[in-house]
């Protein structure tokens, strides 16, 4: 017994010694703390881990270019806290992480779900905050603190359709019939209702499948198997959780399922697809997101590359990227750190051009009422030959689309 | 419904609770003989996908037999936990224990997850194997060959755990040992080594469950959540102790969840596992192959 509780002094010394370890110098009195929330462990621990590729860039860069010039010269420090795997834990971490110290602005969730729980508590404490987000309700609860600027998943929904009816008509393979696959996680959810209720009918496509999960999917057996015996024209395709999307689409391959398939977000254009399914089951895949390295960016793309190591850019890093900018231009326009006065400036700002702006399509930012970002556009991207490029809109594009054989 | 599609269903269900099963009989052993619930048994499995997973692209080692290469390490792991954590805390009045194992089992399994993602990061890797993606095909059914393979490996080694468990001296002991850890002792069995062999062995299998899961699912610090609750579930399902009964129970498992499909939603698959859970412990709470608790 004694020994047990000598161990248990030893990990308890460890668990308090361990943060220490880890954090590396102490911030300055005039630092200005922005937070990350997202999810670092867990299921979705990967794309909080390529935010953070993003958000340190730009940190990097602004401290390194003199930081905060109204403030003179004041560096931004980030405060990362784990939203884990359940919007439970997401909303603790950001009542930690906004609680404990003074926090600028913030950035996060990543999943809709989260987001959604961590700026109701952004809204209460008074923090400016920006996502990434699609989910439309995200901006459809009238915060006053909460900025999204990514294009929102009925938007997304409607432009995604009218692009693949548009590339099918002109290929000659009209679409007739529709499949909707995938997890119920919220930005999904908002993706597959507008398409459910009016799109799909209002372009007379009929829906064939219709099957939506709680990850993590078990099988995907019975899934395929529906799409190969209905052989829909297009696959709406919404599997945010890693294994599930690679069982499905290994499926994909063993069934010989042939209907190209339009996913939702950009968690289907991450490096380790290639890996795990290989280039040519992923070959002219197509993705609708909110941000990815356009043309023109190839400096950019290949500095993150270089700092990395990873073999492409992504919207999750690159949108990141473009936030922690974006507040730095506020703090500059508000000419303080203080949250409220961060959160005006932001509702006011009005720039297309500068970092701030290299994430977005159209380059501006300004925001509605709602905190929408005006005129927010989404992105289409395909995989082509293992590495997923922007092919739509064309001004942007860094290749042209290619559509199914 | 076409006849050759509820056969699909079964079939498929019943690949998928193979490797179930193998996962659960190593958790099956472990509370069977130590009594101990380890809640870092997903997190073993894990580390034995990444074993595999580094097999074979150190070695370029197929991960069907990388699995098999797992067992012998796992197993001295599983036995070296045992010694320095969990022999601390077995044994004894087993009252005053229980709350001493929970809390490390599920502070191992925390540590374990988290080193991992701080180590070798949350990046997803997989093996890429051509039978992954591709079937045995008997008439209009179509079965997956790596769930194929995993099946038959999983029952080979499960049936090996069974002949090692009854036909083998060291497996008498073992289950001497489960049954009456005084008794065994006054027997010269040495309850002990007994606990370690018993964990080394359940941790070895589930290991090799998760090198079998590997050759067609992804590897991330984390993946243990999306199995560890259905393997409690077919534990308790065949009967907490019982080792045919956690085989059993981890293909009722699969089974289920695939068969659910024919009248629930997808969202609901799940929900099929626990009505029949449910169902089960409502009519034999000691579980389909499980002993009545004896009273004195």
């Amino acid at each position: 017994m004694r020994s047990l509780s000598r161990m248990l002094i030893v990990a308890l010394a460890l668990a308090l010694l361990g943060p220490v370890l880890f954090i590396g110098q102490a911030p300055a009195a005039d630092d200005v703390k922005i937070a990350l929330v997202a999810p670092l462990s867990g299921r979705w621990a990967r794309q909080g881990q390529l935010k953070k590729m993003g958000a340190d860039m730009a940190i990097e860069e602004i401290n390194s270019q003199g930081g905060i010039k109204a403030l003179g010269g004041a560096k931004i420090v980030l405060r990362e806290a784990d939203a884990g795997d359940s919007v439970e834990k997401a909303v603790s971490a950001a009542q930690r992480v906004l609680t404990r110290e003074k926090i600028s602005a913030g950035i996060g969730s990543w999943l809709s779900s989260f987001t959604l729980g961590v700026t109701e508590v952004a809204e209460r404490l008074q923090v400016p905050w920006l996502s990434l987000s699609y989910a439309d309700s995200i901006t459809e609860r009238g915060f006053k603190y909460t900025f999204q600027t990514s294009p929102v998943s009925s938007l997304q929904a409607e432009q995604a359709l009218d692009l693949v009816t548009d590339l099918a008509k002109k290929n000659n393979r009209p679409i007739k019939k529709a499949a909707i696959v995938g997890d119920n996680t919220a930005a999904s959810m908002f993706f597959y209702k507008p398409l459910r209720e009016k799109l799909l009918a209002a372009k007379g496509i009929e829906l064939v499948v219709d099957d939506v999960w709680t990850p993590p999917l078990a099988d995907a057996t019975a899934i395929v198997q529906k799409l190969r015996s209905t052989q829909p024209d297009i696959v709406f395709y919404g599997a945010t959780n890693f294994p599930d999307s690679i069982q499905v689409l290994q499926k994909v391959k063993e069934f010989n399922v042939k209907s190209p398939i339009q996913g939702v977000g950009a968690w289907l254009v991450t490096p380790e697809y290639v890996k795990t399914v290989g280039k040519d089951v992923l070959d002219n895949i197509q993705t609708v997101v909110a941000a990815h390295p356009m043309k023109g960016q190839e400096e950019l793309v290949k500095k993150f590359k270089q700092r990395t190591g990873e073999p492409f850019m992504t919207q999750d890093p690159l949108c990141t990227y473009a936030h922690v900018w974006l507040i730095k231009e506020a703090i500059e326009q508000a000419k303080s750190a203080d949250p409220k006065a961060i959160r005006d400036a932001l509702a006011k700002i009005d720039i297309s051009s500068g970092p701030a702006v290299s994430a977005f399509y159209p380059a501006r930012v300004k925001f509605d009422e709602r905190g929408r970002r005006i005129g927010a556009t989404p992105l289409i991207v395909q995989w082509q030959d293992g590495e997923p490029y922007t092919v739509v809109p064309t001004a942007v594009a860094t290749r042209p689309v290619a559509w199914h054989k | 419904m076409v006849f050759a599609e509820l056969v699909q269903y079964v079939v498929t269900g019943l690949l998928v609770g193979g490797v179930y099963a193998l996962m659960s009989i190593g958790l099956g052993l472990i509370f069977g003989v130590m009594r101990v619930v380890n809640f870092a048994q997903g997190d073993f499995m894990m580390l034995g996908m990444y074993l595999t997973f580094f097999y074979a692209v150190a070695a370029s080692i197929d991960p069907l037999a990388g699995a098999l290469l797992t067992l012998p390490p796992f197993f001295v792991l599983g036995w070296i936990v045992h010694r320095l954590l969990l022999a601390r805390v077995t044994g004894g009045d087993p009252g005053r224990q229980h709350d001493a194992q929970l809390i490390l089992t599920l502070g191992l399994s925390l540590v374990i997850t988290n080193a991992t993602t701080m180590i070798l990061t949350p990046t997803p890797r997989g093996i890429r194997t051509s039978y992954a993606t591709q079937a045995f095909a008997l008439g209009p059914v179509l079965l997956n060959q790596a769930r194929s393979y995993a099946f038959v490996m999983a029952l080979v080694l499960a049936g090996l755990v069974y002949l090692f468990l009854t036909r083998t001296d060291l497996g008498r002991a073992l289950r001497a040992a489960a049954d009456d850890p005084e008794a065994a002792s006054y027997q010269a069995i040495d309850v002990r080594t007994m606990h370690g062999l018993a964990f080394g062995i359940g941790i070895a299998l589930v290991a090799a469950a998760g090198g079998l899961l590997a050759t067609y699912y992804p590897i991330e610090p984390n993946v243990a959540g999306n199995f560890i609750v259905l393997m409690f579930v077919a534990v308790v399902l065949g009967g907490l102790g019982s080792i045919p009964g956690a085989f059993v129970g981890g293909l009722i498992i699969g089974l289920v969840q695939s068969l659910t499909l024919l009248v629930l939603p997808f969202q609901l698959q799940n929900t099929g596992v626990f009505v029949a859970f449910l169902l089960v412990l409502y009519l034999r709470p000691q579980g389909l192959f499980g002993r009545r608790a004896r009273t004195v």
